[in-house]
């Protein structure tokens, strides 16, 4: 176990840096231009003098190796467009926890909501739980999200009278972006898990445990849900990276000054030090997701073993 | 003969597919006595697992019992309230099973603790995520209200009774740990928990290799013995038939064809149906030669089916046989088949001459099973 773990880290850590280093190259492949406001108007002296102090006239390898240097000192650069010679790891402190508070409410409450509703319309398969649950799914899944998102903001301000944009001393301003956040994977997690359930409750296990007298919500919740969990716990972490990442058009709505839309926004104005540490931010999320993914799994399912490949399934 | 425990009357059960409807059942009767053990054979969609499945209330959901009656006489007064709940005219109360809906609770007190049954595949019949210690005193609990020591201590010995080695160990393990054997046992540890009267085993030994097959054959016939149980064997293989069946019914397209003792049914068999059965047994066969096989398929049970459903498939079959549907003729009161040969105007008909090998076979058998 322990061993395993060890090893799926280092492999996480590589992976980190590979991704960087590619992106590292990759932005300096870009024309020098974005570097400077007023390209135009300086002399080459002045470009030459602005690449030295930057950094950006040495080798790439110096400067990858460089990089990694004080990234290991927790050093991840310093912003040179986005704002003017500030440390990144000062302009990204404030947004990262709201962000991350928004996606961990509104995952809690996908799951609050989203697991007992597919639990409950496979339990009723055909009736007319199953019949709302199904008109409510397919309603989130084909709308396109911004247009229940603004519904949402228009009328939900009115019904619970919150003002109509975040503020980080009101948390009641919370509720509705959380709520908009939620409605997708409340319909994801329903669709799968009722999906996976019906798929688990023609097994002959099911067959044995009817007949040695269990009842029907007996055998949803105790021998059926688990099973159906099992494929599910692998997206879990997943749609968590997602709801972080994906909430820039919810964040501009209320306008929270989250990391939603940020790195697009860096990267257009080629900030090299604010792409790489928000891409180094998200590819952990996403790696450390994967990892937390797996782990989930192994717990629920006895028959996948950290040691052995493949094992007997 | 001892008390009846289960009588089947005449049931009918029909499946309806894509518009068509299928007679799964043609008008099955039949008496299960307290404590015997009958074994159920035929060919494949003969229709034994239908019939059994009506027992616990477990039909599939196309499926429709069109007549017929089901008398369940092990509960006594307990279900007498309910609307299905009756007393014969020896003043017996009884379950009339056909009437409880399929998602009655009632079903709850019948199902395991009365009628249990073991599914045909133990390697996809156990929970896979649950340990196999939880899986046998859920029972427990569910149907004895034990708890803690007193369920684990319990646990421990059925699964001793089951020989399972080793059973502190086992009752932490997961089902994907064991051999098909062992959760074949397992399998039978939680039909033993629930304490059933009936025990209804759905060909317990397809699923495993011949070696085993004879160790859970032996197993069953002890935990017989010990839990009183009655126990009905579904199965098409008829050696596991001849080593543990006190009484034999054999089905042919969703009706019983013939039903007697082992001794009546192996040596004086009356129906065509079980003549060509029986002389198919591979122990019959001389080396070099081919085996018999019954020419032709079964019937279609999508339509209605005339005279004997097995005229079409016997090349000595009478006339009537194509017309008129035969009634059951009585050999002993143990004994009786569906065969016009039987009538006393019909033709004397000789059974193969085989057949009679079968005796020196018997020997072998009765030897087998002490």
């Amino acid at each position: 176990m322990a061993k395993y773990l060890a090893k799926r880290l280092l492999r996480s850590v590589l992976t980190l840096m590979v991704i960087l280093s590619i992106v590292f190259v990759l932005v300096r492949q870009m024309p020098i231009d974005g570097y400077f406001p007023n390209f135009e108007k300086l002399s080459e002296e002045q470009i030459q003098n602005g690449l030295h102090q930057m950094g950006m006239d040495r080798p790439l390898i110096a400067q990858l190796l460089s990089f990694f240097g004080d990234l290991l000192h927790g050093n991840l650069g310093i912003s040179r467009i986005y704002r003017t010679n500030v440390p990144v790891t000062e302009i990204l402190g404030p947004k990262i926890p709201v962000s991350v508070r928004l996606g961990v409410f509104s995952l809690l409450l996908s799951m609050i909501v989203g697991l007992p509703m597919g639990t409950m319309m496979a339990r009723h398969k055909n009736g007319l739980f199953d019949h709302i649950g199904t008109g409510f799914i397919v309603l989130i899944e084909a709308v396109p999200a911004a247009v229940y998102y603004l519904f949402i903001q228009i009328y939900g301000t009115d019904l619970l009278h919150v003002s109509m944009l975040y503020d980080a001393s009101r948390p009641e301003t919370m509720i509705l972006p959380v709520v908009s956040m939620a409605l997708g994977n409340i319909a994801y997690y329903a669709m799968w898990l009722r999906r996976y359930m019906v798929d688990e409750s023609n097994k002959d296990y099911v067959m044995l445990a009817r007949i040695k007298g269990c009842g029907e919500n007996r055998i949803m919740f105790r021998h059926i849900f688990r099973n159906a969990f099992v494929p599910m716990a692998q997206y879990l972490p997943t749609s968590f990276l997602n709801t972080v990442i994906g909430s820039i058009y919810i964040e501009s709505l209320y306008s929270i000054p989250g990391m939603g839309g940020l790195l697009v926004d860096v990267i257009k104005r080629q900030d090299n030090a604010m792409i790489q540490a928000i891409v180094l931010l998200y590819a952990s999320v996403g790696v450390i997701g994967l990892l937390l993914g797996d782990l989930l799994m192994v717990f629920l399912d006895p028959r996948i073993s950290f040691s052995k490949k493949g094992g007997d399934r | 003969m001892k008390d009846t425990i289960l009588s089947v009357t005449d049931l009918c059960v029909d499946f309806h597919l894509r518009g068509k409807t299928l007679h799964a059942l043609r008008g099955v009767s039949l008496d299960v006595a307290e404590g015997e053990s009958l074994a159920i054979v035929g060919e494949s969609g003969s229709g034994k697992s239908v019939l059994n499945k009506n027992f616990i209330g477990l039909l599939d959901a196309n499926g429709e019992i069109t007549g017929g009656s089901i008398r369940y006489y092990g509960m006594g007064d307990k279900l007498r309230s309910t609307p299905e709940g009756g007393m014969d005219e020896e003043g017996r109360a009884y379950v009339e099973l056909t009437r409880i809906p399929s998602r009655n609770k009632d079903w709850l007190r019948i199902r395991g603790s009365e009628i249990c049954m073991i599914p045909q595949d133990p390697m996809t019949s156990l929970n896979p995520l649950k340990r196999i210690g939880a899986q046998i005193s859920e029972a427990l609990l569910l149907h004895h209200g034990m708890k803690g020591q007193m369920a684990y201590d319990e646990t421990i010995r059925i699964l001793e009774d089951v020989q399972i080695d080793h059973p502190q160990e086992r009752y932490r393990q997961y089902p994907h740990e064991l051999s098909g054997g062992q959760r074949q046992r397992i399998v039978i540890a939680i039909a033993i928990a629930c304490q059933p009267k009936i025990l209804i085993c759905d060909e317990p030994t397809t699923a495993l290799d011949v070696t085993v097959q004879a160790q859970v054959l032996s197993l069953l016939h002890q935990l017989k013995d010990k839990y009183r149980l009655t126990i009905l064997f579904i199965t098409h293989d008829l050696g596991v038939v001849a080593n543990i069946a006190d009484r034999v019914a054999v089905m042919y397209a969703g009706d019983i064809v013939e039903v007697g003792t082992s001794e009546e049914i192996f040596f004086d068999p009356r129906h065509p149906y079980t003549w060509a059965l029986l002389s198919s047994l591979p122990q019959l066969g001389e080396r070099g030669e081919e085996l018999f096989t019954i020419r032709g398929t079964p019937p279609s049970l999508f339509t209605e089916i005339t005279g004997d459903a097995f005229a079409m498939r016997n090349p000595q079959a009478l006339m009537i046989d194509h017309r008129e549907r035969p009634p059951y003729f009585s050999i002993s009161p143990t004994h009786r088949a569906r065969t016009w040969l039987l009538d006393p105007r019909a033709p004397k008909m000789e059974r193969p001459g085989v057949l009679d090998r079968i005796k020196e076979l018997g020997g072998k058998t009765d030897e087998s099973k002490s």
